[in-house]
């Protein structure tokens, strides 16, 4: 049964691979692809499922035991996270057909979208630190490769300042893994976990882990190492900003969170403070870049940064209502992100622009897309009854039990302001008088996955009774590290 | 000795920082080969050096060197090679399609 | 009681179908029975034996988030004005709006609002109440907003929007707040917890956060600012959220929490200079405008801070004033706003410049103001409801007992000078609205539309509130007994026991007072024209509005500057920033936990050769930073890398070294194969700072990693997992190598994802190199 665990990494690699050897028949691609997606969705469903109820899968890989071999770790946030993923992923599949020029599908775009949840799937799943740095890999070089697909100039330029971010990245988490290996003699996760807490995280290892935590914060896209993220998330396909705004930096904050709660988790009165203002800077300058311009898809782009700061919060919080409220939050911007990244990516295609002082009026023709951006809207800022809302809720009750104002009001005066930039969108781009010689294109198709999406996020808000056990469940989970270490390591 | 490595590790590692910080791309590249040099030369130092014989299973030897960073080592060698033939060609691509190799023109501005 | 809720959001939902039909019968007949059945269902309520009423639907339980509908004497006044003006409006807007509007979008807007409203005012719940005041916001942002092209409709939505929701996020973290430190999330158990509230030091800033959003609501200076643009929506929207609902939300919140507050002496000092300054402010300001709604808007304003004030008060006879005055403002402003609705509508403009003698014209609409704005005005008639809760107004003033502090003591003096000022020009604008619009000379070659009465539904409505304000004037008793008494108990916490007269006796310092508003008033009105300068010399540049405008501007441009100063889209600039935070906060904590350290046992000797292939790389290494020809610089980097193969020979690790070997060879072939055509390496032109800048950091970088790594190796707690690879390479992974077995053993799953790598990056290069988007695509 626990082989259940490896799945949702390897039926992606297997589904992209089997997708390269006939590129050309797009019709068979799609179908397949699709197959392929909602297959995936299946078992992680079913995987969950019974993570939920029997408690983590361990896999011992190649049945190497802990702590020798790869250890494949299925607990509750893995599995959790995993799911959104393919949900996410299953959404983008279904919309990439109306945005994409066939001669993208052509080249492998399917593979590399397989490749990319084959990679973040396993950076979610590992309970092994260096192999973790290969799944990174793979979700970078797979990133790589969508972002240049079309080769355009701007594509091509913002990705080379994509790949040397990440690069320089990629080389620091290998030099931290070297690190962590030369104090503690192991890379797996549950025994460095153990080992550090036997030498009560003393010495070197407390700047070890600073250094593993700007390594993550790079690829999350945190203040002050998000630079090379808005721009670089604003050029490509809308689907590929998408994937990469609800995935890759997820997969950055999760790092963190998994490392922060489980391993360096006995300075936290100087790590986690530390965390509390990296998140509150950058909500602030999160928004800041959001109001910053006319650009819809850098607007989006600049709203996960805010995000993100809201989910470090939770974890420099470091209680149990935050943290649940961080993992809430995870949740829910995989999913919000996603919807906006596609809605603006319609917008864009509607409009004809992404200059938002180049058109108005839209709601004349697109009422349905103009109240989904509505929605949208709030259901980022965390208006209720969405699904931001109960995040924000949990973060804040978290965040005030243990006296920390400042920040609560960094984070609520950033919703207000996260609002306003979607609103601004609407305002100017959907009110307004209708433009006679408008030219209207048909966008019905597209806005099928998006609606899907649009209901699960309400439904995460509204019926926040059925998923914030289950969240609580996980935060008690990763509060105790004993919990995993031992389900590792079997002692 | 570690420490001499340990050293030299940190020369690759500024010398190739100051190489990413150059406006050439093929300096960038550069100092990305670099980088991956001073990691890979870290990941050995943290294994004992010259401890033993190569970790190659030979009756009567009783010490080896230790094997897991090797190994490591050479998935990150493998992967950085991959690595770096995409950004050579991704290096060569942008050069061309912007007419221009240095990073400054590379800029971008606003609303496209 | 939950149905009384759901129903307009039901409705909701189903008037986009009847809307359908709109050309036949107008939607808001449908819609009219909604709020109609829900008042008929409050009304019975009413009644001198009245106890409060409690229903709990579970919602989310485990996060104490469920709605706890608790009608009490307070809920029960707020519900049945929500119903009751509800229903009138929509009656109204039956007859205002034309069929050829988007009739569909405005009553949905309408029921969500008033879906939202009666949430407000039944939930005990503050996360419950919190979601319906943000839907208040939002479906308030939609209303005013309804004519969405025109401009100034899109600036008053944003505005009451931005202004609103932000003070609905401060009261989110004030509730949240309160919750922490009462671990309940129940109005009316917080009330029972006062006094763990009191003791607590974080109650100040509950108060604070719950106070601004209870200020932005209730148009409260200087949140006021949104009020008079928010009359950019239609006219039954502005009587229903101005005169009834969503600014008395704010008033609803003060008074709901007053019962945990009261004892603190600046909740007192905060709020009444709150209520008094908006008074004074919102009648001054009311006296200068030119359009009917715009009067009437900060008329809102000024009474709403009357109402506050009193809240504020907090004294048993404020707080029976304050509920009564709630009442007698929502029927006299509501009516008032449907006849200026019907002014514009029928003579096409509401500029009381170009309005004048509409009395003989229009009669009806004539009378209805003219009872309107006198009960406004507080005139002593024993038929006008405005006169008696003004006089009640008057007396709580005076008798404000005594202050604990310095500040409190000059308040309590201060407070009924001010009180009278406010009511002057309240007087004041009252009349000139009035006599402004229907008496003097007429103008009508000024107006648009040739004037005549509006049709007789249109007066329906503000004909009923007019009803009511002679009816409560007449029999205040019968109104006190069955739920103004029962009202504020609620927000006093225990029964009040008031009578309401109309005579108090010439001796009355309550009455002295009204004459004086009365007599100053009245001179201020005659000679009205002469203090035009006066009125002119305020806001001036003091204007909160100029500063909301002057804000929004600052974030438009300022966001762009401080984004655009970093975000260069120069990679150099992005990767000194990140190196830099990265060497800071990692020297930081390596310094703050001393965690640098070095031992000299335990390592390999030192011997020329590995000396001689450090130094070479060394060399190489650097040279690579000087060198400014292409072929040179990429074979010097070979050079290092061949240096370190031969490291990795020399310690031990034969695999290692072949393979960088062959990878090296491959990369600077590479290498030289793609940089061949590109121009030659420039001489760098750079700067001495940028030189320098980039040295520091990288020597920097270079420094920290090799003290991390020193340190690092000289920690050595534990020994190494090798050990067990390299018993069982053997006997369990069958093989003699053990980097080998490692690789495709122990750990295959690296090895597989690493060749998955390797056919990305293939799969990538081959699209890089095929795939030109100039050369096709869609």
């Amino acid at each position: 049964m626990s082989n259940l665990a490896v799945l949702p990494i390897i039926i992606p690699l297997m589904a992209g691979i089997i997708l390269a050897f006939f590129p050309k028949k797009l019709t068979l691609v799609r179908l397949l692809t699709k197959v392929f997606i909602i297959g995936n969705l299946g078992v992680a469903a079913f995987t969950a499922w019974l993570v939920f109820t029997q408690g983590p899968i361990i896999l011992e890989t190649g049945d190497w035991q802990a702590p020798y071999g790869i250890i494949i770790v299925a607990d509750e946030l893995s599995i959790l996270l995993v799911l959104t993923t393919n949900i996410v992923a299953a959404a983008c599949a279904f919309y990439a057909p109306y945005t994409l020029p066939d001669k993208k599908e052509r080249f492998y775009f399917y593979s590399f979208f397989f490749f990319l949840i084959s990679g973040v799937s396993g950076a979610f799943l590992t309970g092994d630190l260096f192999n973790m740095f290969v799944f990174f890999e793979v979700l970078l070089m797979a990133s790589y490769a969508l972002i240049v697909l079309g080769g355009d100039k701007v594509q091509l330029r913002e990705s080379v300042k994509y790949v040397f971010i990440n690069l320089f990245s990629s080389m620091l988490f290998v030099t931290a893994i070297a690190f962590i290996y030369g104090t503690l003699g192991t890379v797996n996760m549950a025994q460095i976990a153990q080992r550090v807490q036997e030498v009560e995280q003393q010495g070197i290892l407390t700047t070890i882990g600073i250094l593993l935590f700007f390594v993550f914060a790079t690829k999350a896209a945190l203040f002050p190492l998000y630079y090379w993220m808005p721009k670089s998330y604003a050029v490509p396909n809308p689907v590929v900003s998408a994937l990469f705004g609800a995935l890759l930096t997820k997969v950055g904050i999760y790092a963190i969170i998994r490392v922060f709660s489980l391993i360096f988790v006995h300075k936290v009165s100087l790590t986690h403070e530390m965390f509390i203002w990296i998140a509150g800077l950058s909500m602030i300058f999160g928004v800041i870049g959001a109001l910053s311009t006319n650009n819809i898809k850098l607007i989006i782009a600049y709203n996960i940064i805010p995000s993100i700061g809201f989910m470090l919060m939770g974890l420099g919080v470091f209680n149990q209502d935050a943290l649940s409220g961080s993992i809430y939050y995870l949740i829910h911007d995989m999913v919000i992100k996603t919807i906006l990244f596609l809605l603006v990516g319609t917008i864009v295609y509607a409009a004809g622009t992404s200059d938002l002082r180049k058109f108005k009026g839209l709601i004349h023709y697109y009422p349905v897309l103009g109240w989904m951006l509505f929605v949208s809207g709030f259901v980022l800022a965390g208006i209720p009854p969405f699904s931001g809302f109960i995040g924000k809720l949990l973060l804040l009750t978290g965040a005030l039990s243990s006296e920390e104002i400042v920040i609560v009001i960094i984070a609520l005066m950033s919703s207000l302001l996260i609002l306003y930039s979607i609103m601004k969108i609407f305002i100017q781009g959907f009110w307004g008088e209708k433009n006679e010689s408008f030219e209207y294109k048909p966008v019905k198709g597209r806005m099928a996955p998006v609606a899907v999406l649009l209901a699960i996020s309400i439904f995460m808000g509204v019926g926040a009774e059925f998923i914030y056990p289950s969240i609580e469940l996980i935060s008690a989970y990763l509060l105790e590290p004993e919990n995993y270490i031992n389900a590792v390591m079997k002692e | 000795m570690e420490y001499i490595i340990s050293i030299l590790a940190g020369i690759l590692f500024a010398t190739a920082i100051y190489n990413l910080l150059q406006k050439q791309l093929l300096r960038l590249v550069i100092g990305s080969l670099l980088l991956s040099h001073g990691a890979h030369l870290f990941i050995l130092t943290m294994g004992e050096l010259k401890r033993g014989s190569p970790p190659i299973l030979t009756d009567g030897v009783e010490e080896y060197a230790d094997p897991l960073p090797q190994a490591l080592i050479l998935t990150s060698i493998v992967i950085s090679f991959g690595i770096t033939s995409l950004l050579l060609v991704l290096a060569y691509r942008t050069a061309n399609e912007n007419n221009t190799d240095n990073m400054e023109q590379l800029r971008g501005n606003e609303n496209e | 009681m939950i149905f009384t809720v759901l129903i307009p959001l039901l409705i909701a939902c189903l008037i986009p179908f009847v809307s359908l039909y709109k050309h036949r019968i107008h939607t808001g007949i449908f819609v009219f029975f909604v709020p109609f059945t829900i008042f008929i269902y409050f009304i019975q309520f009413i009644g001198t034996g009245f106890e409060p009423v409690r229903h709990t639907y579970n919602w989310i339980p485990s996060l104490g988030i469920n709605f706890d509908f608790h009608l009490d004497g307070l809920s029960l006044l707020f519900a049945l004005l929500i119903s009751g003006i509800g229903s009138l409006v929509v009656l109204y807007s039956i007859y205002y709006l034309e069929r050829n509007e988007r009739l569909g979008h405005f009553y949905v807007y309408l029921l969500m609002f008033m879906s939202a409203m009666l949430g407000i005012v039944l939930s005990d719940n503050v996360f419950v109440l919190y979601t319906f005041w943000e839907l208040t916001s939002i479906s308030s942002f939609l209303l005013i907003g309804y004519w969405h092209f025109k401009e100034k409709s899109r600036y008053g939505a944003l505005k009451s929007m931005m202004i609103t929701i932000f003070g609905g996020l401060s009261m989110f973290g004030g509730f949240i707040l309160l919750t922490v430190i009462t671990g309940t999330a129940s109005i009316r158990a917080m009330v029972a917890n006062a006094d763990i509230i009191m003791d607590n030091p974080y109650m100040p800033l509950a108060l604070g956060f719950i106070l601004i959003g209870a200020f932005t609501k209730s148009a409260q200076f200087p949140f006021h600012i949104w009020l008079p643009d928010a009359m950019e929506a239609p006219t039954p929207v502005s009587a229903y959220l101005h005169s009834a609902t969503m600014v008395k939300a704010g008033i609803y919140l003060i008074a709901r929490f007053s019962p945990v507050f009261s004892g603190f002496e600046w909740f007192f000092i905060i709020v009444s200079i709150a209520g008094i300054l908006t008074l004074c402010w919102g009648s001054y300001m009311a006296v200068h405008q030119t359009d009917l709604k715009a009067i009437l808007a900060f008329s809102t304003i000024s009474q709403l801070g009357m109402i506050m004030a009193m809240l504020g008060f907090g004294t048993e006879a404020a707080i029976f004033a304050a509920v009564f005055h709630i009442l007698n403002h929502a029927t006299f402003k509501g009516s008032l706003f449907m006849v200026a609705g019907a002014v514009d509508h029928e003579s096409g403009t509401r500029d009381i410049r170009k309005l004048g003698g509409l009395a003989t014209l229009m009669p009806i609409s004539a009378t209805l103001a003219l009872f309107g704005t006198f009960s406004m005005a507080g005139i002593p008639l024993p038929f006008l409801n405005g006169f008696y809760s003004k006089e009640l107004f008057f007396g709580s003033a005076i008798d404000l007992g005594e202050g604990t502090s310095a500040l409190a003591s000059f308040l309590i003096e201060v407070i009924p000078y001010l009180a009278v000022l406010g009511s002057i020009f309240t007087f004041v604008y009252s009349m000139y609205f009035v006599f402004g619009t229907f008496w003097g000379p007429k103008k009508l070659d000024e107006l648009p539309k040739k004037p005549h009465e509006a049709p007789a539904g249109m007066l329906v409505a503000p004909g009923i509130l007019v009803l009511g304000v002679i009816l409560i004037g007449l029999f205040p008793g019968a109104i006190n007994g069955t739920f103004i008494a029962h009202a504020a108990e609620a927000v006093n916490g225990e029964a009040v026991a008031k009578e309401i007269y109309f005579w108090h006796g010439w001796d009355s310092t309550a009455f002295q007072m009204s004459l004086a508003v009365l007599g100053i008033g009245a001179v201020l009105t005659v000679t009205r024209k002469k203090w035009h300068g006066v009125y002119q010399i305020l806001p001036g540049r003091l204007s909160a509005n100029k500063v909301y405008d002057w804000l929004m501007a600052k974030i438009d441009i300022y966001s762009g500057k401080i984004t655009n100063a970093y975000m260069t889209g120069s990679l150099r600039h992005y990767m000194i920033i990140i190196l830099s935070a990265i060497l800071i906060a990692t020297t930081g904590f390596m310094i703050a936990t001393g965690g640098f350290t070095m031992n000299f046992q335990n390592l390999a000797s030192v011997t020329i050769i590995e000396m001689a292939v450090v130094l070479v790389i060394v060399a190489a290494a650097v040279a690579t930073i000087f060198i400014n020809n292409n072929v040179a610089a990429i074979l010097i980097t070979g050079i290092t890398g061949y240096g370190v193969a031969l490291l990795f020979i020399i310690y031990r690790a034969p695999d290692l070294g072949l393979t960088q070997l062959v990878v090296e060879t491959i990369s600077v072939a590479l290498f030289l194969l793609c940089f061949y055509h590109l121009p030659n390496l420039k001489k760098r032109q750079e700067s001495l700072t940028s030189k320098t800048t980039n040295g520091l950091v990288s020597i920097g970088f270079g420094a920290m990693v090799t003290l991390i790594g020193i340190s690092a190796h000289s920690s050595d707690w534990f020994g190494t997992i090798s050990d067990y690879f390299l018993e069982t390479s053997y006997s369990l992974g069958g093989g003699d190598n053990v980097v080998n077995v490692i690789l495709v053993d122990m750990r295959g799953l690296d090895t597989l994802f690493e060749i998955a790598v390797l056919g990305i990056a293939a799969l990538a290069i081959y699209t890089l190199i095929k795939y030109r988007s100039d050369k096709g695509g869609r």
